[in-house]
Formats: C-alpha cells, structure tokens, sequence
C-alpha cells in the first residue's frame, strides 16, 4: 500500500514533469513560430501586396512602383505588430496564407501568368 | 500574444529590442559619425588641414575643370575613368582623378588623386592612405568583413526591429508628454527608465524618420518585387526610366578624339546659369563611346536626385539631363533619401542631426542596460545567473564601452603608423577592430561595475590622448585650429574632450551608485514593485 503510493507520485512527478518540459517547448515553438510569421509571413505578404500595388495604382508607371516601394516598409511594420498582438497563433497563419494567397492570384490574373 | 494589446506590446517591444540592441548600437554609432564624414576624412588627412575655402570658390570652377581636362589628357590618355571633384564648403580641396589600370580579372582599378590647392593653384602633397569618415560610413550598412549583401540584409532587418521597437513603444507609453521632463536621477532602473524615455521621446520623430528612410534607401534590395512586377527588367527598368541620365553605353575599343571641354562648359552654363558644379565624370576618355557626366550641388534643397547631364564625349552633344521638375510621387520618395543622409543640412542642422543621432545611441544603450538590470532585479539572493544574463551582460559592456574605445583606436592609428606602410587604411580599420576585439575579451573574463568604471577611465585617457597624439603629430593643434578658425577640425578635437569629460562623469558616478544602493535597499524594494505594476 505505502509503496504503491510512493510508485504513484513519482509517475505523477514524471508525468508532470514531461507535461512541464513539453509545455516550456510549446512555448518556444509558439514564440518561434509567431517570429517567422511576423518576419516570413510579413515579407511574403508585403512583396505580393506593394507589387499589386504597382500595377494598379492609378499613376504613372514609375511613380507607382515608387509610390508601393515607399509604403513597403510601413505595411511590414503593421503586419509585424499585428502578428504579435493578436492571440491566436493559428488565426494569424490562416490570415497570413489566405490574404497572400488571395492577392498572388489576383496579381497573377492580372499580369497573364497563369 | 498576451492578454491584452497593452502587454503583447510591452514582451514585443522587450524582445525585439534586445535581439538586435547591439547591431543597432554599432549602426546608430556609426552612422551618428557618417553624418561629419566629410569632417572625419579631413581630420584624417593633415596634408589636406590647410586647404581653405577661396572666396570665389564657383566662378573658379570652369578654368579648373579645363586644367583638369589638360592634366588627365597629359598624365592618363589610357585610363578607363577620370574624375573630377570640384571644391564644396565641407571639402575645400581640388581632385583630378583617375582610375589606375586594372589588374587582370578585376572590374575596378582603384582611384589614383591629384590633389590641388585652389587658392595657389599648387599641387599638395599626397595625404596618408585613409578611409576617414568613409569608413564609419560603410560599417553602418555594411558591417565590415562581411559579404555587402549579407551585411545589407542584416542591417535592413535590424532596422525593421528597430521600427517595430519603436512604434510598440509609443504604444506601451502612456504618459508619452508627461515623461518628456521626468528625469529622476541617482533612482537605479527608475533613472535608466527615465533615461530610456526621455532620449527617445525628445527624438522621437528623428529616430522614427532616420529609421524608415534608412530602409527607403536599401528598399530596392529588399523589396524588388514592385519593380520587377511592373517592370520588363525590374529594378534597372526602373532606374532608366526615372534616371534618363543612367543609360550606360557599351565601352567600345576604337580610339577616337575627345570633345573639347569648352564646348561643353557653354551648353552646361545655358542649361544652369550660375551652376555649382560637383564633379565631372569622364568614362572612356579617347575612345569612341566616350561620355562627359557633369553633376551639381543639390544645394540646401531636400533633395537627393542631384541635377545631371550627360555629353557624348566625342561629338560634344547633350545624350539626356535629369528632370527639371520631379513629380509629387518622385519628390516623396527622393526626399526620404535626402532626409537621412543629410546632405543638405547647413551646419546647424549637422549639429542637430548629431545630436538626435546621440539620442538615439542613448536610447539603445539604456534600453539593453535596462533589460540585464531587471532580470538581475528579480533574481534571488542565491540564484546564479543564467547564461543568457551573462551574455547579455557581456554584449552591453564589449559593445557600449568598446566602440568608443575602438574608435578613438582608429584616431590614434590614423597619426601613429608611418605613413608609407603598406595597406596603410586597412591597418588603421584593423587597430579599431583589435580594440574591439579586446574589449569583448575583457567583457567576456569579467563585468561587473569595476570593469564598467575602468573602461570609462580607459576611454577618458583615450580620448584625451587622440588629441594630444595631434598635437604632437602634426603641425596644427587645438588652439591653432580655433586661433585659425579651422572649425571642422577644432569641433573634432573639442568633442574628443567633451566625450573625455563624459566618461569622467560616468566613471565617477558609477562608484556612487554603489553607495546609494547599499544605502538605499529599503527604498528601492518600494521602486521595484512600482516599477512592476507598470509593467
């Protein structure tokens, strides 16, 4: 009986202590994954935008490339805020690959690519 | 991220700061120092200290560049490239330059100066071999020993933190106003909080402007992608478009005879009446796809573009000139340029920019102190730090007290090592580097206050020691310099002492602080719960 309870609490003291070393990664892996969306993420997102951008500002053509090339930074840095203030990791990915995926294939139609 | 915005700011703006405080250091340092690149150079060239500025500096031009046509036409009829660099205010001296053969395999020969004194009209001797100010320059964007392009990236996504950092912070300050004048000295991290405020609030529009343009000018490596959408051939389709004086001919072999320059200085003075010209540009001289490239000074306007034509060099005609009139959208993007290299700044607004530049290292140095005194503060009396606090610790001291080291290094180096050395300037950058090098050592064996209090003695000594090194050295010191009204190089060298001065200070204080610590244990736990409610 006594020692049956002290095999008990050491599974539960390993248990825990798994559980405990998983969830210290699972934050790191969270904390890595919102840094790559923010930087990845932010850039892809920010590339296929501005280049939209270019094409359909209603300017001449160089002043559009220069205009979306001067906002580039500012739609970065909004995208990487953004990516850290919102909790759900995952609701930001889903944003992330949907809105870029949407704009690379409107940018695509809209040069003739596909 | 967190429970509210309010904190998901505060742990982003933490971390993101502290993964790149250091690198940030090094290119606000550094780049502080660009903005007096003209000055640093001069510093570093005493051949050059007497050169002064004639009265008739613009109406001398054209009878300068004719002799300058005269004098490459005699000594480099071969060279692929002759230059010539008028007088400005900020560098006085004349330059007829031109490119010295190129070795078998390489693009570029390297630049062979003939310097002139345009009040004698006399050949100087030739300075020293120096990277001067050019040097602080590159290192803030390209980092030195490292491949250009790897550097570029790094410091373009530092500069993104940085941005980051600084829009969070606005965002997690709430008494943005309020703590513009609040400084509570002698208050352990209060003081280092207040400083971090009040150095970032006061400049806080500079910090925010030099960051963004900073990226504006590395954008189109960055971010090619509008170019290349919009554009056949991407960012040179760009560049030929909006730059219809970037065309650049194929080099042909054929010799044949070069335009004369006459000629082309009367088509360039009723196109710009009254022009101050910078440099003339001559690529393939006596060859048949010779061209002329005549640039002027942009002057105080916020403008970056500088006014150009470009002349076949054989027949003397206009190819293309840069547009008079740039539109709403050229001028938003070529003033961002313009703003952060600030060549358009007199003077006082050099200082200006200096000054905020200082802020801006200020800013960065108290917020990495800051971080590795916090987690010092919430360890307990028996715990040992980590090695992350360590590194961290480490990284503050190499960083913060060496750079200064380090480029009083440089000064020193600069008089010291004789001047027909072999790879003259690259020894002068390896003396920096070395210091550096020491000084992380050092850093790395131990850090605590001792350590902080005995490199600002170092580098009081070494600061005073570039000047007085000098005075030795040369033949013009502080008081000639003022007694002369050389300003440039009397700015340089009282700085020198104002800096000495500084870590004098700080030498002193950090000994009190360790009083006041001890002395005020009990008042500080209050602080330090405080100091946790904010946060």
């Amino acid at each position: 009986m006594h020692a049956q309870s002290v095999k008990n609490s050491q599974t539960v003291s390993i248990t825990s202590k798994l559980s405990h070393i998983y969830q210290a990664h699972s934050y790191r892996i969270a904390v890595f994954s919102r840094f790559l969306a923010a930087i990845l993420g932010g850039y892809t997102f920010t590339a296929v935008f501005t280049s939209l951008l270019s094409i359909t500002l209603p300017l001449k053509k160089s002043d559009a490339v220069l205009l979306s090339v001067s906002l580039t930074i500012l739609i970065y840095s909004c995208v990487f805020i953004w990516v850290f203030a919102v909790k759900s990791l995952i609701r930001i990915w889903i944003t992330i690959l949907l809105t870029t995926a949407g704009l690379a294939l409107l940018l695509s139609v809209l040069k003739g690519w596909l | 991220m967190k429970e509210n915005f309010f904190r998901s700011m505060t742990w982003m703006h933490t971390w993101v700061g502290l993964l790149v405080c250091w690198l940030l250091y090094l290119i606000f340092y550094a780049g502080t120092l660009s903005f007096f690149r003209d000055e640093i150079t001069l510093w570093n060239q005493p051949a050059l200290h007497h050169v002064q500025t004639t009265e008739t500096r613009i109406a001398q031009q054209k009878s300068q560049i004719i002799a300058g046509f005269d004098y490459l036409q005699n000594t480099a009829a071969d060279s692929p490239r002759w230059g010539i660099y008028l007088p400005s205010q900020r560098e006085p001296q004349l330059n007829y330059a031109y490119e010295k053969p190129r070795p078998e395999g390489q693009r570029f020969g390297g630049w062979q100066d003939h310097f002139i004194d345009p009040q004698t009209e006399q050949t100087i001797e030739q300075p020293r071999a120096t990277k001067g100010g050019n040097f602080f320059y590159r290192l803030h964007f390209d980092l030195h020993y490292l491949d250009v392009r790897t550097a570029r990236w790094i410091v373009c996504f530092a500069s993104l933190f940085m941005l980051v950092a600084l829009i969070s912070g606005v965002v997690i300050h709430k008494r943005i106003f309020k703590d513009m004048f609040s400084f509570r000295a002698n208050k352990g991290s209060r003081s280092w909080l207040d400083g971090h405020n009040v150095s970032s609030v006061l400049a806080l529009p500079f910090h925010l402007m030099i960051t963004y343009t900073g990226l504006i000018t590395l954008i189109f490596m960055l971010f090619p992608y509008p170019a290349m959408t919009a554009y056949e051939d991407g960012v040179r389709g760009l560049f030929n478009d909006v730059l219809p004086t970037n065309v650049r001919s194929k080099s042909s072999p054929e010799s044949a005879p070069l335009t004369d320059i006459e000629g082309v200085l009367d088509h360039v003075y009723t196109n710009w009446p009254n022009a101050d010209l910078t440099q003339i540009s001559i690529r393939d001289p006596n060859k048949a796809s010779a061209t002329i490239t005549v640039r002027a000074s942009t002057g105080t306007q916020l403008r970056d573009q500088t006014p150009t034509l470009l002349f076949n060099g054989v027949d003397g005609s206009l190819i293309a000139k840069s547009a008079a009139q740039l539109s709403n959208t050229e001028v938003f993007y070529d003033s961002m340029t313009a703003l952060h290299t600030g060549r358009l700044a007199n003077p006082l607004l050099r200082w200006l920019y200096f000054l905020c530049g200082i802020a801006g290292c200020v800013m960065i140095a108290s917020g990495c102190i800051m971080w590795a005194k916090r987690i010092r503060k919430r360890m307990k009396k028996q715990q040992t730090a980590s090695f992350g606090v360590k590194l961290v610790e480490a990284l503050n001291l190499a960083t913060l007290m060496g750079l200064p080291l380090a480029t009083c290094a440089f000064f020193i180096a600069n008089r010291l090592i004789p001047i027909n050395t072999v790879e003259r300037a690259d020894k002068e950058i390896l003396a920096f580097f070395l210091t550096w090098l020491a000084v992380a050592l050092f850093a790395l064996f131990k850090r605590t206050k001792a350590q902080w209090r005995q490199l600002a003695w170092l580098n009081a000594v070494a600061c005073i020691a570039v000047v007085l090194i000098n005075a030795l050295t040369t033949d013009g010191n502080i008081i000639s310099y003022f007694q002369n009204g050389q300003w440039a190089l009397f700015s340089f060298d009282l700085l020198c002492i104002v800096f000495a001065g500084l870590f004098v200070v700080q030498a002193k204080k950090i000994p009190t602080q360790i009083q006041i610590n001890t002395q005020m244990q009990g008042s500080r736990r209050s602080a330090k719960t405080k100091l946790q409610e904010q946060s």
